[in-house]
């Protein structure tokens, strides 16, 4: 996952090159970058500023703005929980304390092995199967604390 | 056009804003967010004003809100003023660091905060104008970050900024004072970034960074030989200006003289 610092600017400039030079282009290209090392490093933001000529600040705004952005690197997968009012009140706190316990990682942290990130997010929109998270792309409803340890298990490169 | 204005007529362009005209005419709405040299932020609600217009009434920011037709509007209404209060407590929650808002407190009557857990050190009232004068001068060294209940204005990676130029705009354009800036054995600092200050060449006193004087001679193109403070070259304009005059009314005299004796 750690990209050596000469080959990192190689694969942001190719993805600066997929867009024209156009403020309109900054948040899809600040997601490919997202994508493609799980974090906004920092060199790459430098890159981006050079590219497009827009000011450092309006990116640090932008990056800390959106929740899909980090500028801390974020494990391989991603864990979700769902705290929105549904599944807030059919126990999604259970859940993290469950995943808190099992990977001892509280909320915007990542494992130390990088395998996993633990975030809590607004809505699902999967009220019908709450408590519900997700990892990477793949969705948990109807959760139990007791799930929590089988499913982490199962979850692996 | 005409307006009225807590049941006074006045004259209004068309597009005006209300809080100019009421300003203009001597009438006092209270604003936080408004500053003339960055105008339509429009974030603080504190000029709130009660617009009655073609039979309906409703609540608008008087700052950004443009007269194009015959209006009426109370500036301090029942309802204006109990609506106000409760912004300006909601602001004093958020900032009772700030003497301004500590005034406007004590204006309003407002109690102290018990519903909410305040900071008692917190200042900023999250306006822009601070963002928006670093933008309009072009150095655009700060941004709001984060969002929601960590909302900030900082400088990227919350580092001393690299692009700042310590032109203290942003401390200026301030109406709470929530930018710190201190000055000291020509220094000075400023979002935890020290810059050298140079010195008036002709009273000798520091007032500029070098920063400032390097993005002013490239902005503009002047490469200033004397580098004057504002009272210096206030002055020094109104000296040449002087001896212009005086040189153009000697001109005159000896103009004078000659008709005289051609004549």
């Amino acid at each position: 996952m750690h990209e050596k610092p000469g080959e990192g600017i190689l694969k942001v400039k190719s993805i600066l090159e997929k867009y024209p030079k156009e403020r309109r282009y900054l948040l899809a290209i600040l997601q490919d970058i997202q994508k493609t090392y799980n974090y906004l490093p920092r060199e790459a933001l430098n890159e981006v500023r050079d590219y497009l000529g827009i000011p450092l600040s309006s990116l640090y705004s932008m990056a800390t703005f959106y929740k899909a952005l980090s500028l801390k690197p974020k494990g391989r997968y991603v864990i979700k929980v769902c705290d929105g009012t549904a599944c807030h009140i059919r126990g999604s706190l259970d859940i993290v304390e469950e995943i808190k316990k099992q990977l001892s990682i509280s909320p915007g942290e990542v494992t130390k092995d990088g395998k996993f990130s633990l975030e809590t997010v607004n809505c699902l929109g999967s009220c019908a199967l709450a408590p519900v998270m997700v990892i990477n792309d793949k969705y948990y409803g109807n959760l139990k604390p007791a799930m929590v340890k089988d499913i982490l298990e199962s979850t692996g490169d | 056009m005409k307006v009225i204005i807590d049941d006074k007529e006045f004259e209004a362009e068309y597009g005006e804003y209300i809080l100019d005209v009421a300003r203009r005419n001597g009438i006092h709405i209270p604003t936080l967010c408004h500053s003339d040299a960055v105008p339509g932020q429009g974030s603080c609600r504190l000029c709130i004003v009660e617009v009655y217009e073609r039979g309906k009434n409703k609540v608008v920011v008087s700052c950004l809100y443009p007269i194009t037709g015959e209006i009426k509007v109370y500036t301090n209404s029942e309802k204006i003023h109990r609506m106000r209060r409760n912004i300006i407590r909601l602001l004093a929650a958020r900032a009772p660091g700030s003497e301004y808002i500590k005034k406007l407190k004590e204006e309003y009557g407002i109690p102290e905060e018990t519903r909410f857990k305040v900071d008692e050190k917190e200042k900023c009232v999250l306006c822009g104008l601070c963002v928006k004068a670093c933008e309009k001068l072009g150095s655009m060294a700060i941004s709001t970050v984060n969002r929601g209940a960590t909302k900030k204005v900082a400088p990227p990676f919350e580092e001393p900024p690299v692009d700042c130029i310590g032109c203290t705009s942003c401390a200026h354009v301030c109406p709470t004072g929530a930018i710190e800036v201190r000055e000291y054995e020509g220094k000075r600092v400023i979002w935890n970034r020290t810059f050298e200050l140079l010195k008036c060449t002709s009273c000798g006193r520091y007032f500029i960074t070098r920063e400032q004087y390097e993005y002013m001679k490239n902005r503009h193109g002047i490469d200033m030989k004397e580098l004057l403070c504002d009272r210096c070259r206030q002055k020094s304009t109104a000296e040449k200006l002087v001896s212009l005059y005086k040189k153009l009314l000697v001109k005159k005299t000896l103009f004078q003289c000659y008709r005289l004796q051609k004549d």
